[in-house]
């Protein structure tokens, strides 16, 4: 697999020398509490925290501090912005991505300690044409998300109840989207959306065997 | 917000995990599944300057069935293996029951049955970020002197608020505890301490290992019953679990046990007493509701008054009286 040295280094050190310039507009107060989260790391050598993970399938080496959260290094160190941050306290589920083919909240985890784990997002979701993953259609199409914040989060959720689970009852979907919280309403649609993903699944899956005859 | 920096520490056996406990004595916590510490270290309420990562020690993780003697859990355990693990649905229905009410689906894939029994204990003046508390002077619980749910006090009042604690005491379950002097074992309801600042009797170098349900509770009904603000996530806010040794409809065994009201969860006294040799009725239920009433002291500790708490403890109790007797 192709190892990639990751960009964050740059972007963190463009980030700083925004804020140090003094150009830092809104988001600056979050980023400057970032500067300082790294600041305040103990010297480790540089090969302790150099480490490579495992995400979406590819191989990545990448300079992670002792105190970064999954979260934190998928969005700022490799640029896998899909996974959001919301209440950064593991309330919300809008930082879920898949550890191992199980969803975590990624806010809530070390990096450190997902060293030879298997890290899904939501940019591994998708094939590699570019196809979406039947659910993520679904949502498209049934208008599954508004604002889009928690999107991603519910996608890795609901991906494991499937892989897990292919014909939920109406409990077990409800059950499984308890885990995120949408604040724009998005429930019954992505329930929708779900069941549509599954009943079109089983059609797709009748029709094979149909035509296999 | 960001986490203060601390060295990590990975150990990948038992051994290994308690030398390093006793070498960085007092400075270094345990983190397994994270859910309660990473978030509190952030809002700063701790700032080790090592956090030991547990779950590289594979061997405290598992369900084991020893037969004629019980069910051993490890530490490590999440609580949705537990929550899928066929012994404990059949064998001891009041955990499984107690497990599912845990949090939410995705943090029960993270959060372990070590961390839910060595819960921190909470308060709505504590569980907040280092501005916030500051801005309040703190409290006794950390960094300030006074405390603001009884001021005046001299104590502690934040709530245990784990689920499954309740049901392991109406199981009788002991926790096995290793320490520098090796390994120990306690009967649960000796582990907590009711002072929200102590929690525990547990040394700062010491790991709770695995926790063992006795044969002897086998077999006993369950049910448990749970007040929280939203169904979908929160922590307790009053819970009751009720276990049942039925035969031919009569009880011949009872436990009843609370959370989520004082600063350790509390078996209910005398509530066998009421139970022991009856055929469970509304009217028994009523009365166990009445004991476990007395037995929890809520204060201003979290978003729903200590009145409504005390009340709904009486309901909750009568129903999983009347629930497990049912199942
Ligand atoms: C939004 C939200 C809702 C929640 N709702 C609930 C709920 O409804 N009910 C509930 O019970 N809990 C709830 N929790 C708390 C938590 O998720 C669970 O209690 C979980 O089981 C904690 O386990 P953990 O492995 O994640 O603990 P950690 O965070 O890893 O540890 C918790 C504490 O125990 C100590 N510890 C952990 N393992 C050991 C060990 N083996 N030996 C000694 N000390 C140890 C740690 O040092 C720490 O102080 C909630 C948390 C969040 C964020
Ligand atoms: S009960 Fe009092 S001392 Fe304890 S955490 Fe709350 S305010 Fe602080
Ligand atoms: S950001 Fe992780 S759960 Fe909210
Ligand atoms: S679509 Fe906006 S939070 Fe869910």
């Amino acid at each position: 697999m192709p190892e990639e040295t990751s960009k964050a280094v740059s972007r963190r050190r463009f980030i700083m020398g925004v804020i140090a310039g003094g150009a830092a507009v809104s988001a600056a107060g979050y980023l400057f509490r970032a500067s300082t989260h790294h600041g305040n790391a103990p010297l480790i050598g540089a090969g302790e925290r150099l480490i490579t993970l495992n995400v979406n399938g590819r191989q990545r080496r990448v300079d992670v501090a002792r105190q970064e959260t999954l979260a934190w290094t998928l969005r700022y160190n490799l640029g896998l912005t899909g996974a959001k941050l919301g209440c950064d306290r593991g309330e919300c589920g809008a930082c879920t991505v898949l550890i191992d083919d199980v969803p975590h909240y990624s806010c809530s985890v070390l990096t450190h300690t997902v060293r030879s784990r298997k890290v899904t997002t939501i940019e591994g979701l998708a094939a590699a044409d570019g196809t979406l993953h039947p659910v993520q259609q679904a949502m498209v199409d049934q208008h599954g998300s508004q604002c889009g914040f928690c999107t991603p989060g519910f996608m890795m959720t609901i991906k494991w109840l499937l892989a897990n689970n292919p014909d939920p009852s109406e409990d077990e979907i409800r059950d499984a989207l308890s885990s995120n919280l949408c604040r724009c309403t998005g429930y019954s649609q992505m329930y929708q959306a779900i069941r549509a993903a599954i009943d079109a699944e089983q059609k797709g899956t009748k029709q094979e065997l149909v035509e296999a005859k | 917000m960001s986490l203060p920096s601390f060295q990590l520490l990975r150990p990948k056996t038992l051994d290994e995990a308690v030398a390093l406990m006793a070498k960085h004595d007092g400075e270094a916590k345990i983190v397994a599944g994270g859910t309660d510490l990473l978030p509190s270290m952030k809002q700063k309420l701790f700032t080790p300057a090592y956090v030991l990562d547990l779950r590289g020690v594979g061997e405290l993780r598992g369900i084991r069935n020893m037969p004629g003697n019980g069910v051993e859990i490890g530490a490590l355990t999440t609580l949705t293996a537990i929550e899928h693990s066929a012994i404990i649905r059949k064998d001891y229905p009041v955990l499984y029951e107690a497990v599912k009410t845990v949090a939410s689906p995705v943090l029960r894939n993270m959060g372990t049955l070590g961390g839910n029994v060595c819960l921190d204990t909470r308060c709505l003046w504590y569980n907040q970020s280092l501005l916030w508390r500051k801005s309040c002077g703190f409290c006794l619980k950390k960094d300030g002197n006074l405390c603001h749910v009884a001021p005046g006090g001299n104590f502690c009042w934040a709530t245990f608020s784990g689920d499954t604690p309740p049901a392991l005491l109406c199981l009788g379950a002991e926790v096995e505890i290793a320490g520098p002097e090796g390994l120990r074992r306690t009967p649960l309801s000796e582990f907590y301490v009711n002072d929200g600042i102590v929690r525990l009797h547990l040394a700062p170098n010491e790991i709770v290992t695995r926790v063992h349900l006795p044969e002897a509770a086998a077999g006993w009904r369950g049910s448990y019953q749970k007040l929280r603000v939203r169904g979908s996530i929160d922590y307790p806010l009053a819970g009751v679990a009720v276990a049942l040794k039925m035969k031919s409809g009569r009880v011949e065994d009872a436990r009843v046990a609370i959370t989520a009201l004082n600063p350790a969860p509390f078996l209910v006294k005398d509530a066998d007493a009421q139970l022991i040799g009856m055929v469970p009725s509304e009217e028994i239920a009523e009365r166990i509701g009445e004991l476990a009433a007395r037995t929890a002291k809520p204060l201003t500790t979290s978003a729903l008054t200590p009145e409504y708490r005390r009340e709904m403890v009486r309901v909750f109790a009568k129903r999983a009286v009347m629930q497990a007797a049912a199942n």
